[in-house]
């Protein structure tokens, strides 16, 4: 009975251990360690920009523009840091251009949502639109070619390891912790939740309302931005076709977490269990010697089983 | 003169509710019924059944003498029985024409292809449209229109089904003065024609104007019809009540303290919403604010909360000027608002007891900005206790509550905020009797305890019931005050009807 019921509470837990228990045996080299870093490893970066997107699509609205977001900030930050270099030495180069890319992301997010405010503009537009804005200006910023500006040793941020764990896990870790704590213990993440069930209910139960939205849209700004920073890092470069396509990626991690596409409800922990989920099952497919073509499919359709399961139990834990 | 509806011991029944209970009548035929009767008194049931929406338990109904089974509203427009309902269901950015032949376009054929026949549908609306006098364009957008020309293209909508019965429900409800003559001279013409008219107010002096006989119900049953030329509006009155139309409420004692004004409201006007309303609610006082539907009281407390804008006036909470209110700031000072439609906008449904019993209190409870369930918890529970929530655990969906419990859900979600004043907008709606009861003595204890209310409500008997003074308001202006002891229903009945 009650195993039924946990079953019921935690259907993707459980699908990810029975896949995890399959692939053990099915997958040759899945079950290693080095294979399993590498799993996470991949998972970071995405994995990031899927907990500021939780808040995001539980506050309900949406953010299309972050693969976009992701290639700008590799390359707002390499581009600042070949300017700066020469002058203030690599350190501070880098420094300065990752918080410059960090405030601009945070900058758009705070006006995209003063735009659904003010002129109501929906931010499934208003995003849709900057992810071809943000692509045209990471491509102004680097006029087509990458911008190599970074020091070899830039590249411990995105691929080395600190006490045989890759350091951007310690990153991510990090940011799971800050999203879970702000969602869960602070009055902003409650009114993310009433802001994303019931905006008019909120608003007259005192709750600053565009205020919830604004933070989530600017914060996932600050996160993108983040996981740019990564990326140029792991390829020592600032380049305008990173994370293309990121978009469906992170958005379908935090619905197969259990995230309703109408706001209102969801968890971090569900995002993050969607996240593993992808990165487990694209890792085995490629060991599998699945054909590229075919893991897509796969990932589609699995997308489809995930919210069609989260449905259909939610009902019976209702009735 | 023959009878063109008649019914026959015509009953409804919901699980242990009758909602029309034996209704026997014969509606004579190019004549004006008004249906009278306070909510609930089973009139929108009668008019539901006609039109096929619900079908009877027991009981028939006949159409110039041939009896009629209706299973839904499209076989009643069949019978050339057509509704008009309180909402308009008109499509906004569609044309008159596309709007009255909607789903029935006129079609022509060509090369074996149907296709719509534009020209057609132009001509027939216009005909149509100048049969009734109309001077709106086929081809105007009903986004356009004013609401008072929307109704009469709701009507010309009607007509299009050439009916014999048409049922008006509340057609005037959204309308204007001068809209309201223009519908009136067109339901005229509609009589001569030989349409016989059914039609539901809460307005009695249309009824004077428009009606032929006026049917009265009370508790689903027929109380009786009179001639309008041959009755008075205070007998229409205690036909709808009853015995209690008399009775004055049992004495309460007043908590208000006439020296402490908390909130004062000086010239308050949003057009056409409501105009130049001034008034004081006194420390401790229960002030009900009463009027017909659309008379501007709920209009009025929204724009105080700071939920909607208002164009002028003043709001004074405790002797300070209130410059831009809106929802957050007046929550921190201490104001409170229970929306008239709790389903839609007190509540988040999908979400826990527990949450919407702390949503208003939030930011109290976390000055930090930093809140746990625990910190939340003796909120919760002192209101679940207190108000009598009847919950199995505070983790289940809000939903799962009946109606009047989801409401002191409402309730406890702001008396967690300790509010110095309260506005109770239509709380006992949707509600059954003993809940309501309780939610009256809530009001009526934290009155005791200093705290300032205003209780609007529809139901003319619990403004005499809970209210220590009652202001009326008609077409959006504050007429004047009443004293709930020396009053009775028929008196306030009427001052909200008609004025003082």
């Amino acid at each position: 009975m009650q195993i039924t019921q946990f079953f019921r509470r935690h259907p993707m837990e459980i699908i990810l251990i029975v896949m995890f228990i399959f692939l053990v045996f099915a997958a040759p080299g899945f079950a290693t360690v080095n294979n399993q870093l590498n799993v996470l490893r991949n998972i970071t970066m995405q994995g990031i920009i899927a907990f500021g997107m939780t808040m995001i699509i539980v506050s309900g609205e949406i953010d299309l523009s972050i693969g976009s977001g992701v290639a700008f900030s590799g390359c707002v930050t390499a581009w600042i840091t070949r300017e700066l270099v020469d002058v203030t030495g690599p350190f501070f180069a880098i420094t300065m251009g990752a918080l410059t890319a960090m405030a601009i992301l945070f900058g758009i997010g705070v006006l995209t949502g003063k735009l659904r405010q003010h002129f109501n503009m929906p931010t499934f537009i208003t995003t849709l639109g900057l992810l071809t804005v943000l692509s045209g200006a990471a491509n102004l910023i680097t006029d087509g070619f990458p911008i190599t500006s970074f020091p070899y040793e830039f590249n411990f941020l995105g691929s080395g390891y600190l006490f045989g764990i890759p350091f951007p896990v310690y990153i991510f870790i990090t940011l799971f912790a800050l999203v879970y704590f702000l969602m869960n213990y602070t009055s902003f993440g409650r009114s993310l939740y009433a802001v994303g069930g019931n905006l008019e209910a909120a608003r007259l139960s005192g709750i600053d309302v565009w205020k919830t939205k604004t933070l989530a849209l600017g914060l996932t700004g600050v996160f993108t931005a983040i996981a740019g920073v990564l990326i140029a890092s792991q390829i020592l470069s600032g380049s305008a076709s990173a994370a293309r396509g990121w978009e469906l990626d992170v958005i379908s991690a935090v619905i197969i977490g259990g995230t309703s596409l109408f706001g209102g409800k969801g968890t971090v922990r569900g995002t993050l269990i969607g996240v593993l989920f992808l990165g487990v099952i694209v890792n085995g497919m490629t060991l599998m010697n699945v054909s590229e073509y075919w893991q897509y499919v796969v990932r589609g359709g699995l997308i489809i089983g995930a919210v069609w399961m989260n449905h259909a139990l939610d009902r019976k834990v209702k009735a | 003169m023959s009878a063109i509806v008649e019914t026959q011991g015509l009953t409804k029944v919901y699980g242990n509710v009758v909602a029309l209970d034996k209704f026997t009548h014969r509606f004579e035929k190019s004549r004006i019924h008004a249906l009278m009767g306070k909510n609930g008194s089973g009139k929108s049931t009668l008019v539901n059944v006609l039109a096929g929406v619900v079908q009877p338990t027991s009981g028939q109904m006949s159409l110039n003498g041939k009896d009629m089974h209706f299973s839904s509203p499209a076989d009643a427009l069949n019978a050339n029985v057509v509704t008009v309902h309180q909402e308009l269901s008109l499509v906004p950015e569609l044309s008159v024409a596309e709007n009255i032949y909607l789903g029935r376009m006129p079609k022509s054929h060509f090369l074996g292809i149907s296709k719509i026949d534009w020209t057609s549908a132009r001509t027939k609306t216009k005909i149509l449209l100048e049969d009734m006098k109309l001077e709106i364009g086929p081809d105007a957008i009903i986004s356009s229109l004013s609401v008072g020309q929307q109704q009469t293209v709701e009507i010309a909508k009607a007509m299009s089904f050439n009916p014999s019965l048409l049922l008006l429900d509340e057609p005037t409800s959204a309308l204007a003065s001068k809209e309201v003559e223009m519908l009136f001279r067109l339901l005229r013409r509609l009589r001569k024609q030989g349409t016989t008219m059914m039609y539901i107010s809460h307005r009695m002096s249309e009824l004077a104007e428009i009606a032929d006989t006026v049917t009265v119900l009370r508790d689903g049953k027929h109380i009786g019809t009179v001639e309008m030329a041959e009755t008075t509006n205070s007998d229409i009155v205690d036909m709808m009540f009853g015995n209690v139309a008399h009775n004055r409420p049992a004495e309460r004692v007043s908590q208000a303290d006439p020296n402490n004004a908390i909130l004062k409201v000086q010239g308050l006007s949003r057009k056409p919403a409501y105009e130049d309303v001034s008034f004081e609610l006194f420390k401790g006082e229960v002030l009900g604010i009463a009027g017909m539907l659309g008379a501007g009281r709920t209009e009025v407390l929204r724009s105080i909360f700071g939920a909607d804008p208002f164009d002028s006036g003043e709001i004074i909470v405790d002797g300070q000027k209130i410059k831009d209110p809106d929802p957050q700031y007046m929550t921190e000072i201490g104001l409170g608002y229970t929306p008239e439609n709790r389903k839609e906008v007190g509540l988040v449904q999908a979400h826990s007891i527990h949450n919407n019993l702390s949503m208003a209190s939030l930011r109290q409870n976390a000055p930090l900005g930093i809140i746990t369930k625990a910190a939340e918890r003796p909120g919760v529970i002192k209101q679940v206790d207190n108000l009598h929530i009847k919950i199995d655990s505070a983790e289940d969906p809000v939903s799962s509550l009946s109606g009047g419990n989801q409401q002191k859900v409402v309730f406890g979600n702001w008396m967690n905020t300790n509010p110095k004043i309260m506005f109770f907008d239509e709380p006992s709606r949707g509600v059954d009797v003993q809940a309501k009861q309780q939610i009256f003595k809530i009001i009526w204890d934290q009155a005791e305890k200093g705290l300032s209310s205003i209780f609007v409500s529809t139901e003319l008997e619990e403004m005499l019931e809970v209210c220590d003074r009652i202001l009326i308001m008609r077409e959006g202006r504050m007429i004047g005050e009443l004293d709930p002891s020396q009053t009775t229903l028929t008196e306030l009945y009427t001052a909200c009807m008609e004025g003082l």
